[in-house]
């Protein structure tokens, strides 16, 4: 034990004397080694933010994970239960959606049934099974068909959508008479793309009503929709009358944290009048885990490749090196230095190496981050805050290692066979 | 009485591709503890060979090599440099400093050879000692470039001497040094027999072999004692 203890530390001792004496020449093992650990640490960044990426889309349209999902078929009783559960509460929020035409009124939309912008979904007629077809106005003209739902708070405490434009819906002030609304990206194309008359309607809605748009978010629909404050429509929009079949009657989607009481209470009253909540938490990471095992696979691929190509770096120079020291290593040999130190000697120095350059290009990682993060955070929620992953540093470094022991193995081997005759010779 | 060196029947033959080459032919040998011996010869006589044995770097094809009455002719490599590191010391005709090292350095490289560690305070007191002995310890500090061809010997005498060796090994060490440097040499590595280390010259100068207690004749592997006048 004693013996291996100098010996490192002789081993340590005199690589640093050999990095400290080649400086340029541990400045270009170093280059050609960063960006093969380089390398390693974004691709295991980005894997790692591929995977917030992923979740973030899927947040977007499901709920942020441990998000539980209640869904209430609703009566006139069941909506009165849930309105008056969820008003006012931040930890649970009230969803309905229905279908909404904004624009000429008695005319055909630009997209029937809500379709996304150069999709046909139909002629927008509704059909209900045993009875005939509905027939829908038979004239074309400007108006937009959209998803609109209403919301007793902010949903973005569930699904974080990403603001584009203008502003949000703000829950604090006293509802307005012009129903305020947030366009989905598709929604925002369809009213930039057709200049309608501002009037909306709403099956079930007492009068026609005139919105007035504020902002645009992302929501990852891919089909026209538009959120507002259900207060806000109520005015419009009696609860008695959400049960209008066009409406979907009155089909309630509550979203809640997991230790909010709000689920408990739900299911208590609505058991009370016969009625049940239908209740799933979002996983969305054990949902996407196939997905997310592939882009891991495919990264870590890419970083071996690239890893690959800094050892051949390293062994190139170290080999060169050991070519240069020859006379080095037979006077050391000479003076009573064991092969295996030797060896040591060269391993030390390109471990030493490895582990600068890990150092290096995980600070470098780090801060290349830290500026996305603060550039691009405010557009991109999924890059807000977002921290160094561990992952990365501890691959970075193993990497630095594994490049270090691989790059200099063979010259190490070179060294401690170098005979001592060569000092004799010289 | 046993010698510190003794060789009986040294032989080492050199293998060809055709042919094979006898360098030493039954050297016997014996060094005690201050001697001074001086082996001459012309180029290619095996004296070099000789003392590639002797400080361990190859082995004999035959023979007998004791160190201090211990057997040590067939010694496995690691063995082989703990004995090089505890009990020789080794001067080249070339200086082989490493130039990116002091002085000191240069000479503490013989103590950091993974063969035990001495903790800095006493690693610096012993190079410094050695230093010291030849006279030198000023230009501790100095890197190669800035000595002299004569002071950077003595630096590689200083890093032969710095773990108190038993012998003392110089392959042509003032070959390649002017007369008086080189006589300056001789007058270093012979001090330190009078501090119980046996030295072993290898020469081509008559003049520095003549100072030496012995003069040895290797010609064609066979090694011979030359007789001198008392002085």
């Amino acid at each position: 034990m004693r013996r291996l203890s100098g010996r490192l530390r002789s081993a340590l001792v005199i690589g640093f004397q050999g990095i400290r004496a080649r400086k340029l020449r541990t400045l270009l093992s170093m280059v050609s080694l960063f960006l093969g650990v380089l390398a390693v640490v974004v691709v295991q960044t980005g894997a790692s933010l591929a995977e917030r990426a992923m979740l973030a889309d899927y947040e977007l349209t499901t709920g942020v994970d441990g998000t539980v999902i209640g869904d209430v078929q609703g009566n006139a009783q069941a909506t009165d239960i849930v309105l008056d559960t969820v008003r006012g509460r931040t930890d649970a929020t009230a969803l309905i959606s229905m279908t909404a035409i904004i624009g000429e009124p008695a005319v055909t939309p630009v997209n029937p049934g809500g379709s996304p912008l150069g999709e046909s979904w139909g002629d927008g007629r509704p059909c209900y099974p045993g009875q005939a077809c509905i027939e829908g106005p038979p004239v074309p003209g400007q108006a937009v068909e959209l998803r609109l739902t209403a919301m007793t708070s902010d949903v973005r405490t569930f699904r974080p959508f990403r603001p584009r434009a203008g502003r949000w819906l703000e829950f604090t002030s006293i509802p307005a008479m012009a129903p305020r609304l947030v366009l989905n990206r598709e929604a925002a194309e369809a009213f930039t793309r057709h200049r309608v008359p501002a009037e909306m309607s709403i099956p079930g809605s007492t009068a026609p009503i005139t919105p007035q748009f504020i902002g645009v978010v992302d929501d990852g629909d891919t089909a026209p929709h538009a959120y507002v404050r259900f207060d806000e429509l109520s005015t419009w929009l009696p609860t008695a009358n959400l049960s209008n079949p066009e409406n979907g009657g009155a089909a309630f989607q509550i979203l809640m944290t997991a230790s909010t009481p709000v689920q408990q209470v739900l299911t208590t009253r609505l058991r009370g009048i016969g009625s049940d909540m239908y209740v799933s938490t979002v996983d969305s990471r054990e949902e996407q885990e196939s997905q997310l095992n592939l882009i891991r696979l495919v990264f870590l691929a890419m970083a071996a490749l690239v890893l690959l190509i800094g050892v051949a770096g390293i062994l190139n120079v170290g080999l060169a090196t050991v070519g240069e020291r020859v006379e080095e290593f037979a006077l050391r040999r000479a003076v009573g230095t064991p092969r295996s130190l030797l060896a040591g000697i060269v391993l030390a120095e390109t471990l030493l190496t490895g582990l600068l350059t890990a150092a290096a290009a995980i600070g470098a990682s780090a801060a290349g981050l830290k500026l996305l993060s603060a550039t691009l955070g405010q557009s991109e929620p999924f890059l807000r805050n977002v921290q160094f992953p561990w992952e990365a540093g501890v691959a970075g470094i193993v990497a630095g290692l594994i490049a270090g022991i691989l790059g200099g193995f063979v010259p190490a081997v070179r060294a401690a066979k170098i005979p001592i005759a060569s000092v004799m010779r010289a | 009485m046993t010698g510190l060196i003794e060789l009986t029947g040294i032989t080492k033959v050199l293998k060809g591709q055709e042919q094979t080459r006898t360098i030493l032919d039954g050297v016997d040998l014996r060094v005690d503890a201050g001697d001074s011996v001086a082996i001459v010869g012309r180029s290619g006589s095996g004296k070099s060979t000789l003392l590639s044995v002797l400080g361990l770097f190859d082995r004999a094809d035959a023979g007998t090599y004791l160190l201090a009455g211990q057997d040590i002719t067939r010694l496995p490599e690691r063995r082989a440099a703990k004995l090089r590191s505890a009990r020789f010391g080794f001067v080249f005709q070339r200086f082989f400093l490493l130039k990116h090292l002091t002085a000191a350095q240069n000479v503490a490289m013989a103590l950091v050879n993974g063969q035990g560690w001495l903790p800095r305070r006493e690693r610096r007191a012993r190079v410094l000692e050695a230093l010291d002995q030849v006279g030198i310890a000023h230009l501790a500090k100095n890197r190669p470039a800035r000595l002299s061809g004569g002071e950077q010997q003595r630096v590689a005498i200083a890093r032969a001497l710095v773990r108190r060796p038993q012998v003392l090994l110089a392959d042509e060490p003032t070959g390649a040094l002017d007369t008086e440097t080189g006589t300056a040499v001789i007058d270093t590595l012979s001090a330190a027999t009078t501090r119980g280390c046996a030295l072993i010259l290898v020469t081509h100068d008559r003049d520095h072999a003549a100072r030496m207690d012995r003069t040895l004749d290797l010609a064609d592997g066979v090694l011979t004692e030359r007789l001198q006048a008392p002085s």
